[in-house]
């Protein structure tokens, strides 16, 4: 080994420990407490043995985390794909020159500056039946007459109920900007030549986008679609703040079923199989992603 | 010489460091949670502090823990975390059970003796909240009792005179107080059921004033499969549905009554925490005269109130319980528990408190001290109590609530299957 290589092993040291204490080792913890019985209130007296995979059956036997699991998947396709199609237009349009582009920028860039908890706060109450002014305004504007029950009406169409679409609006309007800067750096990266040619050939701005800009921004799509899908599946805080999961489970998601499993209800081995579950899922995108990467690279 | 000054140093130094150690014992650690205003209770715990430092020696490093931070504390202590040497707790008997006898709050027998007057200074209903399975933990020092309260401005608009005093009064006077546009967008709600989050707070007064109990006092027997389950349950539900009252919404998250009320689009809440008066005297004067507090109406059995509480106790894992037990004591005198009880708005757990000059100098704090006489305990003698009343959909109680009140299912079916849930949690 030589001196370069020990320079890059110390300084790539104190990150590897804390992702394996803080990140690698409670993963693998909690996949090993899954296979066991954990219930805090009587670990202390009866132990903890093992079960084999008694508690993933007891997960999936409750209608409630199978809801979970579908509605998850639901956020995750819903948020990730208004996000990317919105991402994909706006960071056309601040790829441009034109007067204002920095004000603009800016304006976009602000949910970003918002941390996801107090963006919660600030959407219930922008949100509330009875106080909302996003209510007063669609009523002084005639839009509608009754108030509109953006986070506990409890109607559905199929999976999807109105609080559903709230958080999923809140959860793009919070999370656009990171995927604007992401395409954006990928954006600046295509030569100008090949938007060139394409004009010469005689190809529309839809064609252009469709021939050139997305091919060319497809390793980095790849990379943001494996960390919004990723993100999206154990996405937590909001479904959290916003409505705890309800109404009537409606907007719940596995990484919330968790957390109550564990710190409301003290079934540590349950929380710990519906995360296994998480990490499951996680870990088949991740895969994909990898697979998809080195399909490419050996091209 | 050098050898002497040397030996000299190394002893000063030994003696130095045995010094350090001896008063190192003499400090412990204390915990609370904030009340009320923060800088407030920060100050009168300093104040006691430095009383107490002066009379005993000891000295006490005060920590805050957030309410919004709480559960997880001791949910880590209780799980072998890093702990104080004695704090401001609750929840006695799940952290009891989580803890086993490794960790979490510790039992002080031993030191019983310390507290001879015990029963005669502090209301029984209290003590109840220190004793686990026959062992002592520590003072109660705080009570939470929850009373009517509602607008008496808009009772006037109206043409009511009082608060209502049973059951068929609230809907009557609900009706009077619920207001609508021409729309049919609500602009007053008659009536909420509790000012508290959690929602499952506010079925249990009603359940009690209709005659039930949770469960055997032994906590190994639910009993909530009766007659005065349908009744709490079907007035509840027929206030939000046949009367139109309250707001279906009420139970899902991020329903707060306190704007609401402030703002007078809430006629009269069922069962509002105490501290509510000291807020909406600190915090909104300009609604002063407009409201008041009134004993929970009469139900078909009694008129009981929501009571909570909170005990200050010795952690597991403390090598200074004897010195805890002293800032106890302290603690526990009269005009100590007084100023806890200032500082804090909480009601307090002993007589001379609330007799005091300072809980009758406000109408809505006499209020308060004759809803102590209506005080239920909402602490149930079973680890699984806590996981059994979380507001949250998959625990017990909430999905009764749920199903029964806001979805409208099957009544005896919801409350026979709660029953055998509740009974599987017991016996956890």
């Amino acid at each position: 080994m030589n001196e370069k290589n020990i320079f890059c092993y110390i300084m790539v040291a104190p990150a590897l420990i804390i992702t394996m204490l803080l990140g690698i080792y409670p993963m693998f913890a909690s996949m090993f407490i899954s296979f066991r019985t954990y219930d805090l209130l009587n670990v202390q007296e009866r132990g903890s043995h093992w079960v084999g995979l008694r508690n993933y059956y007891t997960v999936f036997a409750d209608e409630r985390f199978v809801q979970t699991v579908i509605q998850t998947i639901l956020f995750t396709v819903l948020a990730v794909g208004i996000s990317v199609a919105m991402g994909l237009f706006l960071a056309q349009i601040i790829n441009a020159r034109f007067r204002g582009l920095a004000v603009l920028r800016t304006l976009i860039l602000v949910p970003w500056f918002v941390p996801p908890a107090i963006a919660s706060v600030i959407w219930i109450w922008l949100l509330n039946t009875d106080l909302s002014p996003i209510n007063s305004l669609l009523r002084d504007m005639g839009w509608t007459t009754r108030n509109i029950r953006f986070l506990t009406d409890s109607s559905t169409w199929g999976p999807i109920s109105i609080p559903m679409l709230a958080i999923v609006a809140v959860r793009v309007w919070n999370g656009l900007p990171f995927i604007i800067i992401f395409l954006l750096a990928g954006l600046q990266s295509v030569p100008k030549d090949y938007y060139e040619a394409a004009e010469i050939d005689g190809a529309n701005i839809v064609q252009k986008f469709i021939h050139v800009t997305l091919p060319m921004l497809k390793p980095v799509l790849l990379i943001l679609l494996a960390l919004l899908f990723m993100g999206g599946i154990g996405h937590f805080e909001m479904n959290f703040i916003m409505t705890g999961g309800g109404p009537r489970n409606l907007t719940n998601v596995m990484a919330v079923y968790a957390y109550n499993q564990g710190f409301l209800f003290f079934k540590f081995d349950q929380a710990a199989a519906a995360s296994g579950v998480i990490l499951m899922m996680s870990s088949v995108i991740c895969v994909f992603y990898m697979w998809a990467q080195s399909r490419d690279n050996l091209r | 010489m050098k050898k002497s000054r040397c030996a000299a140093s190394v002893a000063a130094l030994v003696a130095g460091l045995a010094f350090a150690g001896a008063a190192n014992s003499q400090t412990i650690e204390f915990w609370t949670q904030h009340y009320a205003d923060k800088l407030n209770w920060n100050a009168a715990i300093a104040e006691l502090i430095e009383d107490f430092e002066a009379e005993s020696g000891i000295q006490v490093n005060h920590e805050v823990v957030p309410w919004s931070a709480a559960f997880q504390t001791w949910l880590t202590v209780a799980r072998g975390g890093a702990h104080p040497d004695c704090a401001d707790m609750y929840w006695l008997h799940s952290f009891s059970a989580i803890g086993g006898d490794q960790y979490g709050p510790m039992p002080i027998n031993e030191y019983r003796d310390e507290f001879p007057t015990l029963e005669q200074d502090f209301y029984s209903g209290a003590l109840r909240d220190v004793i686990w399975q026959e062992d002592f933990y520590g003072i109660p020092w705080r009570g939470d009792i929850r009373a009517m309260i509602y607008r008496t401005d808009v009772a006037a608009e109206v043409g009511i005179a009082g608060p209502p005093e049973t059951w068929d009064e609230i809907i009557e006077y609900a009706k009077k107080m619920t207001k609508r546009d021409e729309n049919g967008n609500i602009e007053r709600w008659g009536f909420a059921f509790g000012s508290a989050s959690n929602v499952v707070s506010w079925l249990l007064p009603y359940y009690w004033q209709a005659g039930g109990e949770m469960m055997t006092e032994d906590g190994k027997t639910a009993t909530i499969d009766n007659d005065a389950m349908r009744a709490a349950l079907s007035f509840m539900r027929d206030l939000i549905w046949e009367h139109e009252v309250v707001n279906e919404d009420s139970m899902e998250q991020g329903f707060d009554a306190l704007p609401l009320f402030v703002n007078g689009k809430i006629g009269i809440i069922g069962s509002a925490h105490q501290a509510w008066g000291v807020r909406l005297d600190r915090e909104y004067p300009e609604i002063d005269g407009t409201w008041a507090m009134a004993r929970s109406a009469m139900g078909p059995d009694n008129r009981s109130s929501f009571s909570g509480a909170g005990y200050i106790g010795v952690l597991r894992g403390s090598e200074n319980a004897k010195e805890c037990v002293e800032w106890m004591k302290f603690l526990s005198r009269d005009e100590n528990m007084l100023r806890l009880s200032k500082a804090s708005g909480a009601v307090g757990t002993k007589p001379a408190v609330m007799g005091s000059d300072f809980w009758s100098d406000r109408p809505w704090k006499v209020i308060v001290g004759q809803a102590l006489e209506d005080a239920h305990t909402s602490q149930h003698p079973a680890p699984a109590w806590s996981s059994i009343a979380t507001p949250k959909p998959g625990a017990v109680l909430f999905d009764l609530m749920y199903d029964t009140i806001i979805l409208q299912k099957d009544m005896d079916a919801a409350i026979a299957k709660a029953q055998e849930r509740m009974q599987a949690e017991l016996t956890r």
